[in-house]
This record gives C-alpha cells, sequence and structure tokens, in this order.
C-alpha cells in the first residue's frame, strides 16, 4: 500500500511500489525490452519515451541522454508505439527467465 | 497433449476464455495458452464490462460472489475546467435487475474467476481431459505450411490445431507476425491508460457514492483532468475499491510533451476528485497501451488460413462518448471465432473461406456495426475543442448561472452568450453541433 500525502498525489517510485514483479528474486534475468540508445541519442529529435513511459523505464540524465531500464518495466506497450525511430524492440517477457508485471488487481 | 487439438487460443483475457467457454460447450478439443501465471495476471481494463454477453458465458453470474465488482445503475459524464465540476447524471431503477447494462471488473480477479468457469465447463463436456487452459507459457511463433498457420512454437514446444484463435490482447505481436497487422504501429490510433486502484472499505465507499447492496456507479470526466491533452478520466467504484485513470491519446500526450502520471496526479488533485478519493489508498498502479476505436485501426483482415483475430488483438474498441467499450467486444468477438471454429470442425474446414465467416458474423454484430456507424463521434471525441474549450466554456456557464451575488441576475441566455465569447466563438460551437448531430 502507498499512502497518499495531503495533496494526493503520488510519485512513480511510490506508484512502482505498489506493483507485483515476477522473479524479483533472480539475481540476473533476460530483458524483454532491448533499447539501441545510440539512435535516441543521435538521430532522434524528440526522445519521447522519456516521458510517455508510465513506469519511467527510459530517463535522460544531466548530459540529456537517453537511457534505458526494462526492470520496471509494466508492459504496457507504450514504448512500442512512441517511437518512431526504429529504436525500441520490444517482447514479452519470459515467464520463468524474465521480469514483467504479476498484477494483483489489474 | 500431444494429439492435435481442434483449435489453440493464445492469450487467457476475455475474448480468449470467451472463446475456449463457447468451445468447450461445443465440444471441442483446445488448448489455451496464456503467458501469465494465471488468467488476469498481464490485464488491465479501465474497467467496465458492458452488456449482457457475459450472462451468456455464465448463465446467472450476478447470483455469484466471485467474479465482477458492483453492477452499474449510476452513469455520470463531467466536464471540468480546473476549479469546477459540471455533470450529466443518471440514475435509473430500470438498471437494478439483472442481466446488468454494465459490471466493473478488476481483470485480474474477474478473468482468473472466468478461467474457474471454463474449467468447469472443460470438466463437464465429452471431452475433460483432452481440452487444457495452460498458464506460464509464452508464445513465440506461430507455426504456418504454405501460408496456412497450422499451430505455435512455445520455447522448444511446438503445438498443433486445424485452427488457432489470436486473443493475444492489444500488444499483437503475432498478428504481426503473420503479417495481418504492419510491423510497427504508430501512436495515431493509440492511447495509453493509467491508473490507479484506490483501497476504501465498503461501507465508507456506499457512504460516499450513495450505493445500496452490489450497486455501482461509473462517472468519466472531459477536461481539465486530462490538462487539455486529447482523452478523458475515469472513476469506477468496485466493492470495496475505485478505479481511477486516464485515456489519454498517445498522440497528443506525445506532442504536448506531458507525462501520463503528472496528468494523473494533477487529475487527483482536482478538487471534485480529490473529495471522492479522500482517506482512500492507492494500492495498485497500472498502465495500459489501448486502442482509440478507430476502424482505420484494424488489422488488415482479421482471419487468414487456420487463424482468427480477435478482441483487442483485433483493435475491436469504441469510445463514442457514451461508454469506452472494449471488454464487451472482446467477449462477443471471442464468441463469434470459437462459433466458427465450431462451424469449421463440422465441415472439416479451416480455409480462409469458410474463416471469412468469422468476418461476416462481426459485421453483422453490433461489434462491427457500432464501430462503422459512430466513427463520427470517435473523431469528434478527438477534436482539441472538446477537452478544453467545451469543458472550460461549459463549467463557466455553470459558475455564472449557479451564482447569487446579490447583484441583478442576467439572463440564462445572456451568461451562455459570455461563456461563449470567453471560451469559443459561435461559429466554432455550430460546427461542433452539427458535427456532434450527426455522429449521436
Amino acid at each position: 500500500m502507498s499512502s497518499t500525502n495531503a495533496k494526493g498525489t503520488l510519485s512513480v517510485a511510490e506508484r512502482l511500489g505498489t506493483v507485483n514483479f515476477r522473479n524479483q528474486g533472480r539475481s540476473e534475468s533476460k530483458p524483454h525490452i532491448v533499447v539501441d540508445t545510440e539512435i535516441c541519442n543521435s538521430t532522434c529529435t524528440h526522445k519521447c519515451t522519456t516521458r510517455v513511459c508510465p513506469a519511467k523505464c527510459y530517463t535522460l540524465d544531466d548530459a540529456g541522454l537517453v537511457h534505458f531500464q526494462y526492470e520496471d518495466c509494466i508492459e504496457c506497450g507504450t514504448c512500442m508505439y512512441a517511437c518512431d525511430q526504429g529504436a525500441v524492440s520490444w517482447n514479452f517477457p519470459h515467464p520463468e527467465e524474465g521480469k514483467g508485471v504479476n498484477w494483483t488487481l489489474g | 497433449m500431444e494429439d492435435k487439438f481442434d483449435v489453440i487460443i493464445v492469450g487467457g483475457g476475455i475474448a480468449g476464455l470467451s472463446a475456449a467457454m463457447t468451445l468447450a460447450r461445443g465440444n471441442a478439443k483446445f488448448l489455451l495458452i496464456e503467458r501469465g501465471e494465471f488468467c488476469g495476471a498481464k490485464n488491465v481494463s479501465g474497467g467496465v464490462l458492458w452488456g449482457n454477453d457475459l450472462a451468456k458465458l455464465v448463465p446467472k453470474y450476478w447470483k455469484e460472489e466471485g467474479g465482477y465488482e458492483r453492477f452499474v445503475n449510476h452513469r455520470r459524464l463531467t466536464f471540468m475546467d480546473d476549479q469546477s465540476a459540471f455533470s450529466v447524471d443518471f440514475k435509473s431503477a430500470h438498471f437494478d435487475a439483472p442481466p446488468y447494462t454494465g459490471v466493473t471488473v478488476l481483470r485480474s480477479v474477474f478473468d482468473a474467476w472466468l478461467a474457474g468457469k471454463v474449467q468447469e465447463a472443460i470438466e463437464s463436456s465429452e471431452h475433460p481431459d483432452e481440452s487444457f487452459l495452460a498458464t506460464d507459457i509464452l508464445v513465440e511463433e506461430v507455426l504456418q505450411e504454405n501460408g496456412k498457420v497450422i499451430g505455435i512454437r512455445a520455447g522448444e514446444e511446438r503445438f498443433y490445431a486445424d485452427c488457432v484463435i489470436l486473443a493475444e490482447g492489444v500488444n499483437n505481436l503475432l498478428t504481426r507476425q503473420i503479417g495481418l497487422e504492419k510491423a510497427y504501429v504508430p501512436v495515431d490510433h493509440m492511447a495509453i491508460g493509467v491508473k490507479e486502484v484506490l483501497k476504501l472499505d465498503a461501507s465508507r465507499l456506499q457512504d460516499r457514492f450513495q450505493l445500496t447492496g452490489r450497486s455501482g456507479l461509473t462517472n468519466e470526466f472531459v477536461g481539465a483532468c486530462s490538462e487539455g491533452v486529447e482523452g478523458g478520466g475515469f472513476l469506477y467504484t468496485n466493492s470495496d475499491s475505485i478505479s481511477l485513470g486516464l485515456v489519454l491519446g498517445l498522440k497528443d500526450l506525445k506532442e504536448k510533451e506531458k507525462t501520463p502520471y503528472d496528468v494523473l496526479n494533477t487529475f487527483k488533485q482536482h478538487p471534485a476528485v480529490a473529495a471522492m478519493i479522500h482517506g482512500a489508498e492507492t494500492v495498485e498502479y497500472s498502465a495500459h497501451a489501448v486502442s482509440t476505436g478507430d476502424i482505420k485501426a484494424l488489422p488488415s483482415e482479421l482471419y487468414k488460413d487456420g487463424v482468427l483475430i480477435a478482441g483487442e488483438a483485433a483493435h475491436l474498441l469504441l469510445n463514442a462518448g457514451k461508454a469506452i467499450q472494449g471488454m464487451d467486444f472482446a467477449m462477443r468477438s471471442g464468441i463469434l471465432a470459437a462459433e466458427t471454429a465450431i462451424e469449421g470442425k463440422k465441415a472439416g474446414d479451416f480455409s480462409s473461406s469458410m474463416l471469412k465467416n468469422y468476418r461476416t458474423a462481426l459485421e453483422n454484430s453490433y461489434v462491427l456495426k457500432d464501430m462503422r456507424s459512430f466513427q463520427d463521434a470517435v473523431h469528434l471525441l478527438h477534436q482539441q475543442e472538446m477537452f478544453s474549450a467545451i469543458p472550460n466554456m461549459i463549467c463557466d456557464f455553470g459558475r455564472q448561472f449557479f451564482t447569487i451575488s446579490g447583484e441583478p441576475t442576467p439572463k440564462a441566455s445572456k451568461m451562455m452568450q459570455a461563456s461563449i465569447k470567453r471560451h469559443s466563438s459561435y461559429w466554432d460551437l455550430v460546427k461542433l453541433g452539427l458535427k456532434g448531430a450527426k455522429s449521436l
């Protein structure tokens, strides 16, 4: 549970704290999404995945470079549509070797 | 599980489970494969399941404790500016008796329950040991031979069937693999749904929303809730929680450089919404891509030799302003796909000329009929005025109309003129009005 502050807002980290992920205990897992950040950081002008991803899997560092991690991915699919640069190779996580969500309520 | 199946279903969501139920009743041998730990583990919806098909799949489902959350007898559409909320509200005892016009659901609960019902149907069918619901398996490939679909591959294992029903959901990778959808689907007809489920114990929930027994409220929002981004908000009452979320057009979200989680915070802080969720605790955050309901987003075809596409994998969805219909379309399309497969089995024919009957059945059903007849409404709802100027104008009028200031009160028509001037123009309204009249 995540208790809401006085304003009722929550950060993405607090929100993700409410999500159940699979294979949390695994030290190594197989990424289900591979992002060619070379493309994000060279030819892409909008870097939109850093905004549209609801789990903040895509982040910008201080130098304005895009970084990606798949561990917080909730498999929504948004980046697969939003990226029009061909940088995102999207797949479903493998049930045993991957991460991915395990919704309690859905 | 060595033998060839009559049908393999990929995906244990509503479309897949509805197909499975229909096949079990039709005594077909099938294998349903779900990648989640259980049916529902990967599924997210707003979610209201509209219509009556559930009663066909699970007769007298309303007598069950499990499954759905609440039946809908109270509908509300709210126009918002940043301070106000102007609602159209309809509550009717006509909606109190089953079969209900709609029920709220939480997918991980509902789908798991429906899967249990399918399992019961398998056990009382003619082939209790030859049909299976298999979870935790990811289908990686659709197997084809001479252009005909013959089965699927999951890891090293291959399973064969006369017919495959793809009910894999909106992120339809397998539909793309067999060429019925382009490999890259752009943002144009896509949206993102973000949601929080907020826990509030049943007695407080019932008092707050004036619910009795298992009755429920659905509230859609348009205007300031989306910070001017194309789309809108929703609030649905569950048994002891509230589903609160937004559906945001992905193209517009991208262009306006907003983030879905910040817009959700804005929505939660609106005074009208804050009062409804006060004291409720967020127990699950979720998000999912969703089609916008544009008929142009349909795959190039919904069948080919040996395969049928059902549910949101086929982008069957409609939001014409009255309700967001996706799960009921999934249910009907799953049923129709299974019925076509049963016909195919009887005729010993699973060629595209036989499976075309599925397309015909969908075209003759309310699914594609409504999608076609309400396309104007879909397009109207995507006009920028609908999520800024119009809600602002309506709330501006509301504020004037409901203000008693101790000064002489102008006539409502004067107030309306002032509101229109501030937020729009007569000409724009006439244009929108004409479109609106035509679309609904």
